[in-house]
Parts: structure tokens; C-alpha cells; sequence
């Protein structure tokens, strides 16, 4: 019986899976930040994170049930060069830094340009980010809020959150906003994708039934 | 009071979001599963209420902190309750009992799969919360609240929450919500979409494989990994078949039973169905006493390679996995699963009423239990099935089937019809005789005998596949991929004549006697598989060289066995033996001990620096104990060298913030002060330019910013000012006095300090700046601690080469045990330095001399200041001018003075190190304490500075952690860890070792486990393997827990010296292979397994995975000797 129930659930919605980064220095709180969400944990005894992790959570967003498989990284810009298998495919990708250390948040600018180049999305200048400011339960702040909302509107206006992972503080309201983001970048990359062959997007000349006659 | 409200109102509250998140999920869901997350979570805020004022000793409940005791003391009154608590308790008697049956228990009939520890250890048999979970899927649980609620006085203390009229009404209430929801254990696809927990996954495993044995299949009990894969390309057929006729004949019988059971009465890949029936009775023989009748169940007949398999399956166990509440081991000990090569007589009775029995005689004359079939022909067809599964090699006797044409009867109605079965079985009840019982006794004639046994296997496994011959020839091409297209074609051509004969034997060959047509097959499928096996070897064989090739170098050569005695590795009257008067001669000895049976623990702080090559084999105590001198000598050397430069980073931090303050207490005219004291006129544009990028880029892209935003981030802006004009001011000096640097460099090597040209210089630091100087100073650190008095002579300061002994004398006294102290004392020191250096800063008028300060002269201040004595830091710091001109001699520091950039670059990495050594292993007893967490992070910057080009990598605290635990002394540590990176270092991201090992596990993997190939292939993110990333980088180290750790480092050291070099890689074929089954049958992907095994972490057992990683590599070694 659940299972017809299921199955008809499934015919009528398919189930979305968002792929979600979260990036930053080491220590700026990725674990911590992503175990709040989605736990609803804190620990101070997390450790580095060596190589990637990922938890998973259900939500719904806009009447839609998603998944969202949140990928934790290693903070130190060294394991980057890992990142390519983990980058790719993701949806969304959460920037975080520490409020009170400003090299954190100095370094923002290499963690999103390195996602860029190794993820390569469709459209860079579109690739939705969010940006978290975290650590906010602790003084002295280094980085304030002005200075943070600065570098996300020079940057496509970036949604900014100042979280705190230790308090849950202003987490599930981030990553309501990251899910949403990334599930309208799925929808827009997934309409591209159904309607037009690649090839179209770069050059404007061609026109789409040529570009598909070539494809038979 | 109010405390006590609103830890009331939290745990309420708690319910409330659990009840709110189950409620959602069943309505985003249409139904909740039954082990769904937020089932858990609600029944733990449930039980979080209930514990809250419970009077547990005047209830008499103090032994448990659960509340099940409290349902059942409430059973007595509520109904509900009671319903409850009677399942509670019937389920934990079942799990006692399954425990119990499963460890005892070996019948034949029932597949016996050992237990595996490290499964059954993992699982927790019942989920928490029982009770309240039982009683929510029964839709009780708000009905006893409410009971609890209403009786409150009676078990609750006056201020528990159940007991406050409020609270205690919105609990019940609440709950009344879930408990009208369905709950459901069905696996649905919902469970696969969702990610299951590793926990539910290797629960379901267990459940799938072992619903019998309650274990999980042993990697080293089940079959060979090895050979399914060569068997393939032996003959090209699936491997499942192959690998049980590999197998000894018994323990093919044993092994595979599980999955054949569980899911495999159907057709499949390894076996063909040839007969099923449901309802078919059978009164088990070996039935206990409550099994009164015959009970019904599935009857099915296999035909497998090596023969025909009946088995008959109790209904119970058809039905799946719903029920799981209920104990089906028993029903195993009833299932049938009889080998027909095992039988000699069917005895057939055949009644009008019933549908018919049959009774297989066994070659011993033992009578199976009677196979009761229900009418309707059902037991002819089965016979029918027999006789045909027997051929071509066996028979009945007498034939069931009859000529027509000899028997003389009635004549055939058609062609169909030509064959007809003897009489007296035919279900005809036109028969005349319908009435009488009827009895026939079959005897089951083996044609081949048993020399002829292999070459029978074979014959039937090509029959089997006959059929779908088109799809054994895809499989031929296919896996025969190294055999040239001839090849292929001509086994094509080969098998085509053979289906040809086969279907003219089947359909013309009426008139020959079938034993000629038998014959005919028979020839031809020996040459086709003549042929087959024949391009089979050959591929077998360029398999192997490949292997050989690419694989010879993980294993060594020579294979080393164990006895018995090894397993139980270095014991401390073993290591009595083998080391004789303190020396260790027999080192062979050593590694072969360790690496089949670890070191006892004991004796680990001893054995290790041998294993790690700390300590060469052969010395004595006396050579050793100078060793550990002279490595304690150099290690705090080393130590006192970077210590002095933590301090000046140390320092550099405070003042950069201090100097935020200062600016922030003077205001905007502190900044213009401060920049009217920069004497020398700003520099060409480019020259800044060019400089910036070399060398402070950090600051300059952040200082861009800063000039953008200066009118409205002004705080922040003045964090960052200070060094962007520093760096403006070294670049003057660094451009304009270049040559002249030069000319002091060379100066300093020879040995001489031109103090006087330092005189004139503001930043003295400035000639350190290139690469060749940077040596220098490395050069002059390393000779220096060695050859203190000497090399400090070179230096004619007097004041300087006083201070430093002094200082270093301070810093190391001999004695040991205070040296710790005295270390503290001595960054505490300085810690206190700069906390005066903060006031004085803030005193308000001193914004001239933090800006000079800043200038750069304040690193030599800090030199020189950490060279005197430490109680006048904070005079020397007052101002920033007698510090300058007091370090205007570069030499003054131990060791020489710094660069700019070295200060950097171990700055970086001490913030680094911190930051790790903070989180490293806190739950871990051992790093509880803050002394311990020193000693890794001194251990841990020792490293770095000694190796500053590698620099801190995350992980390496996880990989000096478990050494310092074991020695608990930081230099042999430090020596140790040195040797362990030797080879460790490789693996970290600029080493090339890490996609090595990504490629050797692919080559292993797809020589050892073809099926586990295949499904990494199909996801093609596979081949990057980055589950095993952190298994490598840290030698599993966060894959177990510590004693686990130690355990496997020891083996794997040892592993060096006597079977492979890379034993890491067997243990994570090892970890792999203990978890296949589950991630085969779940079809993980990449992201699957990474998180399969990040949830399983310090969950393995680290002894059988060993143990299976010894025997992996036996398995390579072998595979490459055997030529």
C-alpha cells in the first residue's frame, strides 16, 4: 500500500537532489556549521576535516521536497587540488569565514575563484554563492557586517548570513537561502539542458535546428 | 525555580519540534519509517520528559537511567502499559535468544555463517528508546502519558514536568498527533533515495545475508576473492557458477547458501531454475516438537554446475523481511536443501486424494523428510524436471518417460504427445487404477564416474548456458579481450556447430537412440570447451604477466609464513628472547612477529623506534641511550631556534593589534602622524608594485580594499594600514641599498658581522631578504646549537653570546621534568611582554614610536629582547628606538636574524599548527590535557621548521598523535615522526604517492574483486577512489580507534620488511572486501561509499581486516610465484 503511495508520489514530483560546497579556511567552522544544520549539534571537538565528508538532509523548499547533500572540505588551501571530483556537479557553494579572523575572510576571494576554475559552471558570473559569516557568538569581531555585505555586492550580490554554529544561530535560515539558490540554479542549468544542446549557448548564429540536425 | 521552568519549557519545546519534523515528514512522505531519524529524535525528547523528576528511588528504579522500568511498574494499572511492556520484554527475550541460537547452532541444512565480530559488535540489536517507540508505533504512547500524567503523584516528584497540570497535559496532547500516523519498516525506494546510515545499511546486510546467523559473511570464510576473476576468463561463463565449482565441494555447499536462500530461488545468473512450486509440504524431519504438521513452503529445483540442488523453503521464510519482530532462525533448521548427486533412490508415492509424495534416499540410505505435492500433477512435472536435469550424464531408472513406439500403447494423438510418462504416474484419472496407491522407486544412475567428475561439471555448465549461447559468446568476446579477434571468432564458429548439433539432436534425431544423440552433444561441447578453455588460458596467462607486471612490485618476492605461535605477535617473553642483553640482533624476527601478531602494548614504546628506524637493530642499551641524548640534545636545540621566532611572530601579532587599538584610541591623526614620520619620499609606483607582489601581495590586495572603503570602514581599515606602509618603507630600502646588501651578504658568510654598515640602516633585516641569505640563516641555525661556543665567537658581541647561554640555559635546564615548566614559564614570559606592550602602546601619546616600531624595527626588537633577559622585556619594549639600535647587529639573535619572509612563512604555519593542535583527538584522554596538547605542538613545530619547504600540512597532527601517546616524550617522538613522514610525506598533496595508490587499489581491485570492478566502473567517478584519500594520508588513522591504530602502524612498519611495501593498500582491499556485500548489493556510488565509510570510521575491526590484509597479500604473492 505505501508502496503505490510511493510510487505515485514519485510519478508526480521527482525527487531533487541539490549538491551543496561549503568552503573556507580551515577552522572558520564548515563542520561545525553544516553538523548544526543538519544534526542540530555542536561539538568543540570536531576535528580537521582530511579529505571530504558529506551529510545529507531533507527539506522542503517552495513545496518541493529536496535533498541536499552538504560536502564538508578540508580547510587548507593545500588539499585544494582535491577538490575537482567533489566540486563537480554542485548546485550551490557556501563561502564561509570566520568574523573575528580576518584572513578568513581576506582569503574568500581565492576559496571562490578557485571554485570557479574547478568546478567550471555553466554560467560563473551566475553560479549562485553564499556568503557566512560565522563565529559571531565570539568577540572581538575583525570583519563587520558592512565590510562582509561590501565584498557580496562587488560580487553579484552574494546573499551574506552571520551565523553562529555554536548557538545555531541564523543556520537553518542560511541554508534555506543556499538550498534555494541552488535549486533554482538546478532548474534554470536543468531547463538548459533539456532544450537546447550545448553548443547553442556559444554561438549566437547557429540556429537550434541546425545545431540539432548535426547531432543525427 | 525559574531555572527549573525553563528547563521544563526546553524539553517541551523539544517534543514540540520532534512532533512538528515526524508530522511534516508524514506528510511530505505519505508515512514515516519506522527508523527514520525523527522517530529517534522524538522518542529521545519523550524520554528526556519522562526521566525529568522521576522518583526513581522511591520506584525503585535507580539501577537504570531508562524509563523502561517505569512501564513496567505502570503495566500493573494501565492496560496499555501493559501491552507495551509485554512486547518490550518478548523482543528483548528474542534478541537474547537469536544471539544464543545463532552462536550455537551448525546444522547442515542451515547456512552456517560464522559470526563477525566486528559487525555484530557495531549494531546495536534493539534501536533506543524501545518502549516509547513501541508503544508510538502502536499508537499507545499518548494513552500512557496520559496515564503517567494523571498519576503523576505516584511516580513523579511535585515539580517534574509530568506532574505540573500544565506541561504534563501539553505532553500527552502532543503526542497524540504521531501516535495516529502509520509507521512503517518497509524498504521502500524512498529508504535507497535517502541516503540510509551506514549503521542501517550493515544492519540490513545483516539481516539480508545472515537472517540466519545473525552475522555478517566473513571475508575470509567466503570465497576466494581471488578466483572468480580467473575462473572467468578460464571459461567465460559467470562467475558465480565457476566459483562454487572451484570451491572444495563442501564448502561450496556451505558458502553461497546464504545469498541462494535469501534471494536466489529464482532464476539466476548462477543457477537455473528448473522446477518451483509453492505450497508444497514437508514435515521437517529434524522439526522440535511444536511443528505438529507438515508445513508449506516453496519447492524449487536448481540447476547449478555442479549438479541438481532441490531445496524446499518454509513459507515463513518466502515472505520477506516484514516481520521482523518475529524469530525465523528457527525455520532455517526446517529448510531443505538437498544435493541430488547425494541421492540415490526417489520413492514416489502417489495418492488419488493428495497430490503425491516423493522421498529422496540418500547414497547412505538415510530418507530425506517426504515431499508432500499437492494435486494436480505438480509431483510428475518435478520428476519430469529431474530427469531432464539429470541429462545427459545421469538418468532414472526406469525411465520416467517411455517410448511410445516401444511401449505398445495406444497410439500418440500427436507429436507432442510421442512420449508419454509410465502409466501408473500419469495424472490421466482416466485411468483405471486411480483408486489404488501407487508406488514407484526411482534410482538416479550416474553415468560418469568420479575421475570423470570435472569434466561433468563442465559439460553441464556449457549445457546450462546453451540456451542462451548468444549471451555466453558476448561474455567470451568480452572477457577473452587480450585473445587476438581470430581467436574469437573461431570459439564462435565452434559454438555455433554446437548449439547446430544440439538442436538437431533435439529435434530431428527422433529415431537415434538418445544415447548417441547424448554422444554427439557431447563431443561437440567437449570441443568447444577444449577450444574455450584453451583461449581461456591463454587470456588466464597474459592476465597474469599484466598482473605481474604491474602489480610484482607491491609484494615482495619471498613469501614469509606464520605458525600458530606468531599470531599472538611480540609478547613480552617472546621479546625476552629476542633480545638478548639489550641487543636485538634477529630483526627479521621482529618484523615477521609484528607483522602477523603485533607488539604487545607494553612494549610498543620500545619496539616502535626499532620498527620506525630510530633505533638500528644491533646496538646496545648503552649505544641507544646515547642516541636518545643526543636526540634529545638536538631536538631542543631545534626547539629553542624556533622558539625564538614564535616569539618574535608572537610579538608581531600583538603589535599589529596593539597598534589598531593605539590608532583607534588617537584617531584619524595618528594615521597622518604616522605618515609624516615616513621620512624617505614615496617610491616609483612600479618599484611598489613590483615588490608587493613579491612578497606582502596579502596585505597590498587587502590594503586596495582598504583605500577604496577608507571613508566609511575606517576601523578596519586601520588593522591593515600598518603593514602597507611598512612595506612601502622596505622597499625603499630593500631597492635603494641592493648592492650594498650583496656586499654584506658575502661579508656574513665569511664569517665577519659588518656591524658598522648595519649602523646606518633602519631596517637591519632588510640584507636577509634574498634567497641566498634565507640559506644563511638556515645554515647558521643548524651549525650554531651544535657548535655553540665556536660559532657564537664569530660574533664579537660579548653581550649577545651572554645572553644567549643565559637564555638557553633558561630555557633547558638539564633536568627534564622542569623543562616543561620552564617552558611555559618562558612563552608565558612573553606573553606578558606584550601585554605591556599593549599599555604602553595605549597610553595615547606613543603614536610616533608604534609607527617607527612598525617601521620594521620592532622584529629586531623583539630578537634582541628575546636574547636578554626576560624581566627586562618590558623596558626595552617602552620605546622602540634603543631596541633598534641595540639589534643593529644582525648576529645578535641565536642563530642569526630572520627574513621577512621566513617570519612569514612559520608564522603561517605556527597559526596553522595551532589551530589543528587545539582539535586534535580532544576526546581522546591523553589530549584532555593541555601539557599533552604542548608536547604535539612542539613536537609538530619542530617538524615544520626543520622542514619549512614542506611546511605544515593538516593531518600531520594526526600522524605525530598516536607516536606521542605511546612515547610520551616529545624528541623521540619528533625522531620518530621524522622517519614515519620519510614516507609519509609523499602522500600530502605535493607528493606524487597518493594517485599512485589510487591506481595500484584500481589494478588490485579489478584482479581481486571483478564484481567490485565492474560497479566502480559503472559510476565512473570511481577510479579517483577519494574514499580511501584520508585512509592513505593518514594511514587509517581516523579510520580506527587508537589501539586499533597502534595495532595496524605496527603492522604496517613491519609489513615494509617482510611481505609488501605497501601494505596499506591490502588494508583498504580489506576494508573494501569487508564491507563488498553491502556495497555491491546497494549499488554505491562514489558519494555512497565515502559516506559508508566516513560513518563507519573507528568502527572496523581492525583484527579481521588485518588478518584478510595478510591473507590479500598471500593471495598476490602466490598469484605472481605461480607462474
Amino acid at each position: 500500500m505505501h508502496a503505490i503511495t510511493y510510487l505515485r508520489n514519485m510519478a508526480s514530483r521527482k525527487k531533487t537532489l541539490l549538491k551543496v560546497i561549503i568552503l573556507g579556511d580551515s577552522s572558520v567552522g564548515k563542520t561545525s556549521l553544516m553538523n548544526q544544520y543538519v544534526n542540530r549539534k555542536f561539538t568543540n571537538q570536531y576535528k580537521a576535516t582530511i579529505g571530504a565528508d558529506f551529510l545529507t538532509k531533507e527539506l522542503t523548499v517552495d513545496d518541493r521536497t529536496v535533498t541536499m547533500q552538504i560536502w564538508d572540505t578540508a580547510g587548507q588551501e593545500r588539499f585544494q587540488s582535491l577538490g575537482v571530483a567533489f566540486y563537480r556537479g554542485a548546485d550551490c557553494c557556501v563561502l564561509v569565514f570566520d568574523v573575528t579572523a580576518p584572513n578568513t575572510f581576506k582569503s574568500l576571494d581565492s576559496w571562490r575563484d578557485e571554485f570557479l576554475i574547478q568546478a567550471s559552471p555553466r554560467e560563473p558570473e551566475n553560479f549562485p554563492f553564499v556568503l557566512l559569516g560565522n563565529k559571531v557568538d565570539l568577540e572581538p569581531r575583525a570583519i563587520s557586517s558592512k565590510r562582509a555585505q561590501q565584498w557580496c555586492q562587488s560580487k553579484n550580490n552574494i546573499p551574506y548570513f552571520e551565523t553562529s554554529a555554536k548557538e545555531g544561530l541564523n543556520v537553518e535560515q542560511a541554508f534555506m537561502a543556499i538550498a534555494k539558490n541552488a535549486l533554482a540554479q538546478q532548474n534554470s542549468t536543468v531547463d538548459l539542458y533539456n532544450e537546447f544542446p550545448d553548443q547553442i549557448k556559444l554561438t549566437n548564429t547557429q540556429k537550434p535546428s541546425g545545431g540539432s540536425g548535426c547531432c543525427q | 525555580m525559574a531555572h527549573e521552568k525553563d528547563f521544563k519549557e526546553k524539553l517541551i519545546a523539544a517534543v514540540k519540534k520532534e512532533v512538528k519534523q515526524v508530522m511534516e515528514e508524514s506528510v511530505t512522505r505519505k508515512f514515516v519509517h519506522e527508523e527514520s531519524g525523527s522517530v529517534t529524535s522524538l522518542c529521545g525528547a519523550v524520554e528526556a520528559c519522562l526521566s525529568q523528576g522521576l522518583r526513581r528511588r522511591a520506584l525503585g528504579l535507580f539501577k537504570t537511567s531508562s524509563t523502561t522500568a517505569l512501564l513496567h511498574k505502570i503495566a500493573k494499572h494501565s492496560p496499555e502499559a501493559a501491552r507495551i511492556s509485554k512486547r518490550v520484554q518478548e523482543l528483548e527475550n528474542v534478541d537474547n535468544g537469536n544471539r544464543r541460537s545463532s552462536s550455537s547452532s551448525d546444522s547442515l541444512t542451515k547456512p552456517q555463517l560464522k559470526k563477525h565480530a566486528s559487525l555484530s559488535s557495531v549494531i546495536a540489536p534493539l534501536p533506543k528508546y524501545l518502549w516509547i517507540r513501541l508503544a508510538l508505533f502502536e499508537k499507545q504512547l499518548a494513552k500512557i502519558i496520559d496515564y503517567l500524567v494523571s498519576n503523576a503523584n505516584r511516580y513523579y516528584e511535585k515539580d517534574a514536568l509530568v506532574a505540573d497540570p500544565d506541561y504534563g497535559t501539553i505532553l500527552s496532547s502532543l503526542l497524540v498527533g504521531p501516535c495516529a500516523l502509520d509507521y512503517t519498516r518497509m524498504r521502500s525506494l524512498d529508504n535507497f533515495c535517502t541516503d540510509p546510515p551506514a549503521d542501517e545499511l550493515v544492519q540490513r546486510h545483516r539481516i539480508s545475508s545472515a537472517g540466519v546467523g545473525g552475522g555478517s559473511t566473513p571475508p575470509s570464510n567466503r570465497r576466494h576473492p581471488m578466483q572468480p576473476n580467473f575462473r572467468r576468463s578460464l571459461n567465460a561463463s559467470s562467475e558465480d557458477t565457476l566459483s562454487s565449482s572451484c570451491c572444495s565441494r563442501s564448502s561450496a555447499h556451505q558458502l553461497g547458501i546464504a545469498r541462494d536462500y535469501v534471494e536466489s530461488l529464482h532464476q539466476n545468473s548462477r543457477a537455473t531454475l528448473l522446477f518451483g512450486k509453492n505450497n508444497v509440504t514437508v514435515m521437517p524431519s529434524n522439526a522440535s516438537s511444536n511443528v505438529q504438521e507438515p508445513m508449506p513452503g516453496y519447492l524449487s529445483l536448481h540447476q547449478t554446475a555442479h549438479g541438481l540442488t532441490i531445496k524446499w523453503t518454509p513459507n515463513q521464510l518466502m515472505n520477506g523481511f516484514v516481520d521482523e519482530t518475529q524469530d525465523k532462525s528457527v525455520y532455517w533448521d526446517y529448510a531443505l536443501h538437498v544435493r541430488l548427486d547425494e541421492i540415490v533412490y526417489v520413492h514416489c508415492h502417489q495418492e488419488s486424494d493428495t497430490g503425491g509424495t516423493v522421498i529422496l534416499v540418500g547414497q547412505d540410505g538415510v530418507q530425506r523428510p517426504p515431499i508432500h505435492f499437492p494435486k494436480g500433477g505438480h509431483m510428475l512435472a518435478f520428476l519430469s524436471c529431474i530427469e531432464t536435469g539429470l541429462l545427459p550424464r545421469g538418468r532414472l531408472d526406469p525411465p520416467l518417460w517411455s517410448q511410445r513406439s516401444s511401449g505398445g500403447g495406444a497410439v500418440g494423438k500427436n507429436n507432442n504427445k510421442r512420449r508419454r510418462p509410465l502409466p501408473a504416474l500419469a495424472p490421466d484419472t482416466t485411468d483405471t487404477n486411480t483408486e489404488t496407491t501407487r508406488d514407484y522407486v526411482f534410482r538416479i544412475i550416474d553415468n560418469s564416474d568420479h575421475t570423470d567428475m570435472p569434466k561433468r561439471t563442465e559439460l553441464m555448465d556449457t549445457r546450462a548456458h546453451l540456451g542462451g549461447s548468444l549471451k555466453t559468446r558476448v561474455q567470451l568476446a568480452s572477457t577473452s579481450t587480450s585473445s587476438d579477434s581470430s581467436c574469437k571468432s573461431f570459439s564462435i564458429e565452434q559454438q555455433h556447430s554446437a548449439s547446430a548439433t544440439a538442436d538437431e539432436v533435439c529435434s530431428g534425431g527422433v529415431g537415434t537412440p538418445p544415447v548417441a544423440c547424448i554422444r554427439a552433444v557431447c563431443d561437440s561441447m567437449k570441443r568447444q570447451i577444449i577450444s574455450r578453455a584453451f583461449y581461456g588460458w591463454l587470456a588466464y596467462c597474459r592476465h597474469l604477466s599484466t598482473v605481474r607486471t604491474h602489480l610484482s612490485g607491491l609484494v615482495n618476492a619471498n613469501i614469509v609464513l606464520s605458525d600458530e605461535r606468531d599470531e599472538q605477535g611480540i609478547t613480552e617473553e617472546r621479546w625476552s628472547e629476542v633480545c638478548v642483553d639489550g641487543v636485538v640482533s634477529d630483526y627479521a624476527e621482529v618484523y615477521r612477529l609484528t607483522y602477523f601478531g603485533g607488539i604487545a602494548h607494553s612494549l610498543r614504546k620500545e619496539i616502535w623506534p626499532y620498527l620506525l628506524g630510530h633505533y638500528k637493530f644491533g646496538t646496545t642499551q648503552q649505544q641507544r641511550n646515547e642516541l636518545a641524548e643526543e636526540t634529545k640534545q638536538a631536538y631542543e636545540n631545534t626547539m629553542s631556534e624556533w622558539l625564538a621566532v614564535e616569539a618574535i611572530v608572537r610579538q608581531r601579532d600583538k603589535e599589529n593589534q596593539a597598534q589598531a587599538h593605539a590608532k583607534l584610541s588617537t584617531g584619524s591623526a595618528a594615521s597622518t602622524s604616522v605618515n609624516d614620520n615616513t621620512t624617505p619620499p614615496p617610491p616609483p609606483h612600479s618599484q611598489q608594485e613590483h615588490h608587493l607582489s613579491n612578497e606582502v601581495f596579502e596585505d597590498e590586495l587587502l590594503s586596495d580594499d582598504e583605500h577604496e572603503s577608507m571613508d566609511e570602514e575606517e576601523e578596519a581599515c586601520l588593522t591593515e594600514a600598518q603593514p602597507v606602509k611598512k612595506t612601502r618603507r622596505n622597499t625603499i630600502k630593500y631597492e635603494s641599498g641592493d648592492d650594498e646588501n650583496e656586499d654584506e651578504n658575502e661579508a656574513t658568510v665569511a664569517g665577519v658581522t659588518p656591524i658598522g654598515k648595519y649602523d646606518h640602516d633602519d631596517d637591519g633585516e632588510e640584507a636577509q631578504r634574498s634567497p641566498d641569505n634565507r640559506e644563511f640563516c638556515c645554515s647558521n641555525i643548524e651549525h650554531e646549537p651544535v657548535n655553540n661556543g665556536e660559532s657564537i665567537c664569530d660574533y664579537d658581541n660579548d653581550l649577545v653570546n651572554d645572553t644567549v647561554e643565559q637564555n638557553q640555559e633558561q630555557i633547558f635546564p638539564p633536568d627534564d621534568t622542569c623543562y616543561t615548566e620552564e617552558m611555559k614559564d618562558f612563552i608565558h614570559n612573553v606573553i606578558v611582554t606584550n601585554a605591556s606592550v599593549d599599555m604602553s602602546n595605549l597610553g595615547g601619546d606613543e603614536s610616533r614610536n608604534v609607527g617607527r616600531a612598525s617601521g620594521g624595527g620592532n622584529l629586531d626588537a623583539v630578537t634582541e629582547e628575546n636574547n636578554s633577559s626576560l624581566d627586562t622585556c618590558i623596558e626595552t619594549h617602552g620605546l622602540a628606538s634603543p631596541a633598534r639600535s641595540a639589534c643593529a647587529s644582525p648576529a645578535s639573535s641565536n642563530g642569526g636574524v630572520y627574513t621577512q619572509e621566513l617570519l612569514e612563512t612559520f608564522g603561517l604555519n605556527l597559526h596553522r599548527i595551532e589551530k589543528d593542535v587545539q582539535r586534535c583527538d580532544r576526546n581522546y584522554w591523553y589530549f584532555t590535557e593541555k601539557e599533552n596538547l604542548d608536547k604535539l605542538r612542539n613536537v609538530m613545530c619542530t617538524y615544520v621548521w626543520e622542514h619549512l619547504d614542506i611546511g605544515y600540512m593538516q593531518g600531520m597532527c594526526d600522524l605525530v598523535a598516536p607516536l606521542l601517546v605511546i612515547f610520551n616524550e616529545e624528541s623521540v617522538t619528533y625522531a620518530c615522526f621524522c622517519h614515519l613522514m620519510e614516507r609519509m610525506v609523499e602522500n600530502f598533496p605535493n607528493g606524487q604517492q597518493m594517485d599512485c595508490h589510487f591506481a595500484n587499489m584500481r589494478s588490485l581491485i579489478q584482479i581481486l574483486d571483478a564484481e567490485m570492478y565492474e560497479l566502480m566502473h559503472q559510476h565512473g567517478d570511481y577510479t579517483h577512489f577519494y574514499f580511501c584519500y584520508r585512509w592513505f594520508l593518514l594511514d587509517f588513522k581516523r579510520e580506527l580507534v587508537y589501539a586499533d591504530v597502534n595495532a595496524t602502524w605496527e603492522v604496517i612498519w613491519a609489513a615494509q620488511q617482510v611481505a609488501s611495501q605497501h601494505f596499506v593498500l591490502f588494508i583498504a582491499l580489506a576494508l573494501l572486501e569487508t564491507y563488498r556485500d553491502i556495497i555491491l548489493s546497494n549499488g554505491m556510488d562514489f558519494t555512497d561509499i565515502i559516506k559508508f565509510f566516513n560513518e563507519m570510521a573507528e568502527r572496523h575491526d581492525s583484527k579481521s581486516v588485518l588478518r584478510l590484509a595478510r591473507e590479500l597479500v598471500l593471495q598476490l604473492q602466490l598469484l605472481i610465484e605461480n607462474k
